[in-house]
C-alpha cells in the first residue's frame, strides 16, 4: 500500500453563493521515499490538493489513507494528531513565531506531540544541525535572512520524523541562489530517504524532481517522470 | 500542550505587550483593590462592633428585667415579692448553667465629693461578681470582697474617670484607702479599675507613650506607672474622643457592696413627708452564662427558679444581647454583600476588558494559530493557551490589585472613624484574589472559543 492514496477525490467549496469545484475526481498514489513536485498554475486546485494531502482539510467525496489510516471522514483532531505525527509543512512565507527563538520554533510540534522537555531540546538541536544552523540556534527569526529562515521551517517539519513533508512553493519568497540551495537540501534529504512534496508554479523547480504532477482544473493532467531525472540535477 | 509551558507563553505575550497589558489589567486591578478595600471596612466595622460589644458584657451577660403580668395572673400578681436578693441567692443555689450572678441596686444620682470637688454619678450596690459579669477588670487594690458584703462596709471600688475628677491634682494615682463621700457618708476607696478604651486607642497610646520626651516622663506622678492612662494626662483629652462615651460611662462606675446599699440609703424612703419603708427590690439583677452554646439551656434554667421565687407568677423576663447580636452581624453582612456586588462589578468591566483585548490580540496572532494548528495543535491546545494567557493576566492584575488596595487602606484609615478602622484579612484577601482569577478565566473563554474554531487553512493565508 502506498503511502498516501486517494481514490476519485472531489472537493467542492461553497464562497458565498456560488460553488466552487477546486478538485473533480484526482486518483494519485505517492510512495514512501518518494520525491515529487505537484505543479500547476493558480486557480488549478494544486493548494486544495496539497491541503488535502497535507492532512489540512478533508475531500468533499472519495477516499483518502496516509500510512493506512482513511482519513477521509475524519474528525479534526484526529487531522491535527496525523499532521502532527506524520507531515511536516515547510511554506512559502517561512511562517515562524516571530517571538520565539530559532530553538524554540523546532520544539513548536513536540510540544504538540507530548514530548518531554530535555527530549524536546535534544532533537531539535540535531534538527537545526541538519540544516547547519547551531550557530543561530538562539536567534529570532528577525534576525535571520530568509534562506536561514527557510532553513529553521525545514528543521521544524523534520523535527517529529513525519513520514512526508509538504513544501507550498519553498523557493517563492527567496532569490534563485538561496532558492537552489533550499532545493538542494531538499534533494539531499530525499536521498537519506525522506518523502518530499513540493507544490509549485515554477516548472524548472518540478524539473528537478524525478516525478511531476501536473494539475490544471481540478484534474490530473500529467503524472509522470519530470523533464529531467533526479541524477542529472 | 502543559499548563505550566503555557503560563510561560502568556507570560512572554503580556511582556511584549507591556503597556497595553497594564492597561488592561488596570481594571482588575481596581476591582481588586476596591473589592478587598470594601471587605476590609466592613471587617473594621464588625470589628468595632464586636469590641463595643465586649466591653458592655459579651453576649453572655443576661439581665433579668420586670415585665407585665399575663391577663390571667393580673388579680393575684402581688403575692410576687419582684426582684430580689432572693432570686439572685436563688440563681446562685439552683442554677448551675450561670457562672456569676449579682443583685443591683442603684443610687441613680449619688453625689460623690472629696473636698472641694463634687459631681453626680450612678452608684451601684451589687455583689462581687459585678465586676466579672460587666467585664470589668481591677487596675489597682482589690474589687469588693464577701466581708465587704457581710459586714456592710463603707468601701468602694471606682472607675478611673473618678479618680481623674475627685484626685485632679493626681489624675493617674492609685488612691487606695483615701476617703470620699457619696451623699454624705464616707466611703474608702478600696479599688481602681481599668482605663476602658478602644484598642486602636490603646495602641496610639502606647505608641506615644514610647516615643514619649523626657519631660513627659517626669510629669507622670509617682506610683502610676504600672498603668498611667497617658490620654487622661491630657488635659481634656477624654471628653475629645469620638464616640467615647460608653467609655466614658464604664471609666465612670463606682460599686459599693449590696448590703451597704440597703443600710445605708435604702433603709428609708421618704416619699412627701412619709417613709415607705426599707426599699429591697432590686434596679437590677444581672447574670453572666458560663457555656453560650447552652444559651436557650441556661435561660430555661434560670426562668424556673426564679418562676419559683416569684411564686408562679410570670413578672419577669430575659434582656439578651443575642438579637443585638444578630442584627449587627446581619448589617455587617448586608454591606458586605452591597459593597461586594459593586466591587465585583468593577472587576466585571475589567474582565470584559481581557475579552477585548484578548479578541485583539487573537486577530493579530490569526496565521500563528495557523501555524500551531499546521504543525499539530488541535482547537483543544489553542483553546487552553488563550485561556491560560486571560488567566495569567488575571493574576498579575490580582496581584497588583492586593498591592494597590495597601494605599487605598492608608486613605481609608485616614478617614474612617478611627473605631471602624478597616482590617485586612486573609480570608478577604485570598477571596478578592480568587475573583480576579476567576474573572481571567471567564474573560478568555469567548476568545479562546473563537481562536480554537479558526479553520487551519484560512488562518494560515491570512495576512
Amino acid at each position: 500500500m502506498a503511502l498516501i492514496e486517494l481514490r476519485d477525490v472531489i472537493k467542492r467549496y461553497r464562497v458565498g453563493e456560488q460553488e466552487i469545484l477546486a478538485l473533480n475526481g484526482i486518483t494519485l498514489d505517492i510512495e514512501q521515499g518518494e520525491y515529487a513536485a505537484i505543479i500547476g498554475p493558480s486557480g488549478s486546485g494544486k493548494s486544495t490538493l496539497m491541503h488535502l494531502l497535507g492532512c489540512l482539510d478533508t475531500p468533499t467525496s472519495g477516499t483518502m489513507h496516509v500510512d493506512g489510516i482513511d482519513v477521509s471522514r475524519a474528525s479534526k483532531n484526529r487531522l491535527a494528531e496525523l499532521r502532527n505525527q506524520k507531515i511536516g509543512f515547510v511554506f512559502q512565507s517561512f511562517n515562524l513565531l516571530p517571538k520565539m527563538t530559532v530553538l524554540q520554533n523546532v520544539e513548536l510540534p513536540m510540544i504538540y506531540a507530548g514530548v518531554s522537555g530535555s527530549e524536546r531540546t535534544q532533537r531539535a538541536r540535531e534538527a537545526i544541525e541538519r540544516v547547519e544552523l547551531s550557530n543561530r540556534m538562539k536567534n529570532t527569526p528577525l534576525q535571520l535572512s530568509g534562506g536561514q529562515m527557510q532553513r529553521v521551517a525545514i528543521a521544524r517539519a523534520l523535527v517529529n520524523r513525519p513520514k512526508i513533508i509538504f513544501a507550498d512553493e519553498p523557493t517563492g519568497n527567496l532569490d534563485s541562489k538561496t532558492g537552489a540551495n533550499i532545493l538542494e537540501l531538499f534533494r539531499e534529504l530525499s536521498v537519506q530517504g525522506s518523502t518530499i512534496v513540493i507544490v509549485t508554479h515554477d516548472a524548472k523547480i518540478a524539473a528537478q524532481t524525478p516525478r511531476r504532477i501536473e494539475i490544471r482544473d481540478g484534474l490530473i493532467t500529467h503524472d509522470g517522470a519530470g523533464l529531467l531525472t533526479a541524477s542529472d540535477s | 500542550m502543559n499548563l505550566w509551558l503555557g503560563f510561560l507563553v502568556g507570560l512572554k505575550e503580556i511582556w511584549a505587550h507591556k503597556f497595553r497589558s497594564f492597561l488592561t489589567m488596570l481594571g482588575v486591578i481596581l476591582g481588586v483593590a476596591s473589592l478587598l478595600s470594601m471587605f476590609s471596612l466592613t471587617a473594621g466595622i464588625a470589628k468595632g462592633m464586636r469590641e463595643y460589644m465586649g466591653q458592655i458584657g459579651g453576649i453572655e451577660r443576661v439581665s433579668v428585667i420586670g415585665q407585665d403580668v399575663p391577663p390571667e395572673q393580673e388579680g393575684y400578681f402581688e403575692i410576687s415579692p419582684g426582684r430580689t436578693v432572693a432570686d439572685a441567692e436563688a440563681i446562685v443555689r439552683s442554677a448551675p448553667l450561670v457562672s456569676h450572678v449579682t443583685p443591683v441596686s442603684q443610687l441613680p444620682s449619688g453625689t460623690l465629693q472629696r473636698g472641694n470637688q463634687a459631681f453626680r454619678a450612678e452608684v451601684n450596690g451589687c455583689w462581687p461578681d459585678y465586676v466579672p459579669i460587666n467585664k470589668h477588670t481591677i487596675a489597682a487594690g482589690r474589687g469588693l470582697s464577701e466581708l465587704d458584703l457581710e459586714l456592710g462596709l463603707r468601701v468602694c471600688v471606682v472607675g478611673r474617670l473618678v479618680v481623674q475628677r475627685l484626685f485632679p491634682e493626681r489624675p493617674n494615682g492609685n488612691p487606695i484607702g483615701e476617703m470620699i463621700k457619696i451623699n454624705d457618708r464616707p466611703f474608702k476607696i478600696v479599688g481602681v479599675f481599668d482605663f476602658y478604651e478602644r484598642e486602636a486607642d490603646k495602641r496610639k497610646r502606647e505608641l506615644a507613650q514610647k516615643n514619649a520626651t523626657p519631660r513627659q516622663k517626669a510629669n507622670g506622678p509617682p506610683g502610676s506607672r504600672s498603668k498611667p492612662p497617658g490620654s487622661v494626662m491630657r488635659s481634656g483629652g477624654f471628653s475629645s474622643f469620638r464616640g467615647g462615651s460608653m467609655f466614658d460611662r464604664k471609666n465612670l462606675t463606682v460599686v459599693i457592696p449590696l448590703t451597704t446599699m440597703f443600710y445605708e440609703f435604702k433603709s428609708a424612703n421618704v416619699v412627701g413627708k412619709e417613709d415607705q419603708g426599707p426599699q429591697y427590690k432590686l434596679d437590677q439583677l444581672t447574670f453572666q452564662i458560663a457555656d453560650t452554646e447552652r444559651f436557650d439551656e441556661t435561660l430555661d434554667q434560670v426562668r424556673s427558679v426564679i418562676q419559683t421565687t416569684h411564686r408562679g407568677i410570670s413578672d419577669f423576663d430575659f434582656d439578651t444581647r443575642l438579637e443585638w447580636a444578630d442584627a449587627i452581624e446581619q448589617s455587617v453582612r448586608n454591606t458586605r454583600m452591597s459593597g461586594g456586588i459593586i466591587a465585583g462589578i468593577s472587576l466585571l468591566v475589567g474582565g470584559i476588558g481581557i475579552t477585548n483585548i484578548m479578541l485583539a490580540s487573537i486577530t493579530e496572532r490569526i496565521r500563528e494559530i495557523g501555524v500551531r494548528r499546521a504543525v499539530g495543535a488541535k482547537g483543544r491546545d489553542i483553546f487552553v493557551q488563550i485561556v491560560v494567557e486571560s488567566t495569567v493576566i488575571g493574576i498579575i492584575g490580582g496581584l497588583l490589585g492586593l498591592v494597590a488596595s495597601l494605599g487605598i487602606m492608608q486613605i481609608l484609615i485616614a478617614i474612617s472613624p478611627e473605631s471602624n478602622a478597616p482590617v485586612v484579612e486573609l480570608g478577604n484577601v485570598l477571596i478578592s484574589f480568587g475573583f480576579a482569577v476567576i474573572i481571567g478565566v471567564i474573560s478568555g473563554i469567548y476568545p479562546a472559543l473563537s481562536a480554537s474554531r479558526l479553520d487551519p487553512i484560512e488562518a494560515l493565508r491570512y495576512g
